[in-house]
């Protein structure tokens, strides 16, 4: 995820994906600059974030916990999250995949915002069901590019039929596994 | 005495190249122009059977009395030659040759039969792949036509470039087994319904292209202008369409400015595809 980032570096307007991506660069002018804080700052929510679930992390470390978190709350809800939603409408793949980068953006946003309200609240249980949703969708950056592997590898489909599935594939089945760990949880709790 | 023999020697000289001034006749003026058809592989090195045929092009210059000056180009390769023609009891024969400077130069010799012409060729080099070819040419015309399209008939699957995919096999009594298959990359039907030389392509037509696609179109803009190329896997789509004549090897001061727009997008969209269609990333 990092080697994809330093693609981009140093900034430049023709570079791996904006290579398919000239139209927009040349008639949008926002997007470009919109394009690089995303680029720049998701790899951080996703840093952030692997630290946030570690136990002994967040019984030992507190202070290093909430560091960590207004990091990833700041990056995700002030840059990543907006940034993704403005790139959503302009995706590649046409109406299908647009729907599915928008909703993905607005829950992450949403969820992120949710999680932060209950700590403020001191609710502990509904911060950590939150921060999982809002983690599985930032971690969709990873699931979403290893689907488009396996599926080209299978069955070399054209690249923006295959854009129009990873969309969906990226992010929905990772949260309804943490759904599923949210549940089991829950249940888990009650006896 | 001495300057007398030079003086004669000088004079002796310059009577014949004024001779050499002289006119093509008519009959040699309509074997001029360009001699196209399929130059079929007839002796390999190894008896090898998996070589291809490439389109020849003999382009036939001027024939002035019995000497011959005209060029051979095939796959990418455009060399001079020069030799005779011979006409007797009713027969037309040529014989001509590649000075030798390249790798793949040989000897060509062949007969005018009705509209044709059929002979062989031997290469100098006997430890090449291919020693002796054979053909038979017809007449060609030639002139650049952006309108010119792949055939919706054709066949674009990449036979040159086969990738090979290995899968796992669980048989019937638990053991795996591994077998390697030949996959062979399919252009879409992009390849003959977009033109790449008559309007500038936008990114939204490419976007869902494979990378074979985004080749084929680039090379068609070189195809309709004649281009001979190097890459088997080039000539494998273009040597069977009708219309193709390789007539050269540098193409670069006759592209149009809507070709250059469009090879530049093409080139862009090939990097894109090479570097990321199935590897991590987007």
């Amino acid at each position: 995820m990092l080697q994809i980032t330093l693609r981009y570096i140093p900034y430049h307007r023709e570079v791996a994906f904006l290579q398919i991506k000239q139209t927009e660069v040349t008639s949008v002018k926002a997007y470009l600059p919109i394009f690089y804080i995303h680029v720049y700052t998701a790899v951080f929510a996703l840093l952030g974030g692997f630290t946030q679930f570690n136990n002994s992390i967040l019984t030992k470390y507190k202070k290093l916990h909430r560091a960590m978190g207004y990091l990833y709350f700041i990056v995700v809800v002030f840059f990543a999250a907006p940034s993704g939603i403005f790139m959503g409408y302009h995706a590649n793949g046409g109406f299908l995949s647009k729907i599915s980068f928008i909703l993905l953006g607005s829950l992450w946003l949403f969820f992120t915002i949710k999680a932060v309200y209950y700590i403020r609240k001191k609710d502990i249980k509904n911060h950590r069901h939150f921060m999982m949703r809002s983690f599985a969708l930032a971690f969709s950056a990873i699931t979403l590019r290893m689907w488009k592997v396996i599926l080209v590898y299978l069955f070399h489909p054209s690249p923006m039929d295959i854009y129009q599935i990873i969309a969906w594939l990226g992010w929905i089945p990772n949260l309804l596994l943490i759904e599923y760990l949210i549940r089991k949880n829950i249940n888990h709790e009650k006896k | 005495m001495i300057t007398i023999l030079l003086f004669a020697c000088t004079n002796k000289e310059s009577k014949p190249q004024e001779e050499t001034v002289q006119e093509q006749t008519q009959a040699d003026k309509n074997l001029n122009g360009f001699w196209v058809g399929d130059f079929v592989a007839e002796e390999t090195k190894d008896g090898s059977e998996f070589v291809t045929t490439n389109k020849l092009n003999i382009a036939i210059k001027s024939i002035i009395n019995d000497t011959v000056s005209a060029q051979s180009i095939v796959a990418g390769n455009k060399r001079p030659l020069s030799g005779k023609i011979n006409r007797r009891n009713g027969k037309t024969t040529f014989n001509l040759a590649e000075p030798g400077d390249d790798k793949y130069d040989g000897t060509f010799e062949f007969e005018l039969v009705g509209d044709s012409l059929i002979g062989f060729w031997k290469a100098y080099n006997t430890n090449l792949p291919v020693t002796k070819r054979s053909f038979k040419l017809v007449r060609k015309e030639f002139s650049y036509n952006p309108n010119l399209m792949l055939s919706s008939e054709g066949d674009y699957t990449d036979y040159v470039d086969s990738k090979s995919k290995t899968e796992l096999d669980t048989l019937e009594d638990g053991k795996v087994e591994e077998y390697t298959d030949d996959y062979y990359r399919q252009a879409s039907e992009s390849v003959y319904t977009l033109n790449s030389s008559t309007k500038l392509l936008t990114e939204k037509e490419l976007k869902n292209l494979k990378k074979l696609d985004l080749e084929i179109l680039r090379n068609t803009i070189f195809a309709r202008h004649g281009y001979t190329f190097k890459k088997k896997s080039f000539r494998q789509f273009f040597d069977p369409v009708e219309w193709y004549v390789p007539v050269s090897d540098n193409i670069d001061g006759e592209l149009t400015a809507v070709e250059k727009t469009n090879i530049k997008q093409l080139t862009r969209f090939e990097k894109y595809a090479t570097d990321n269609y199935d590897t991590f990333g987007r």
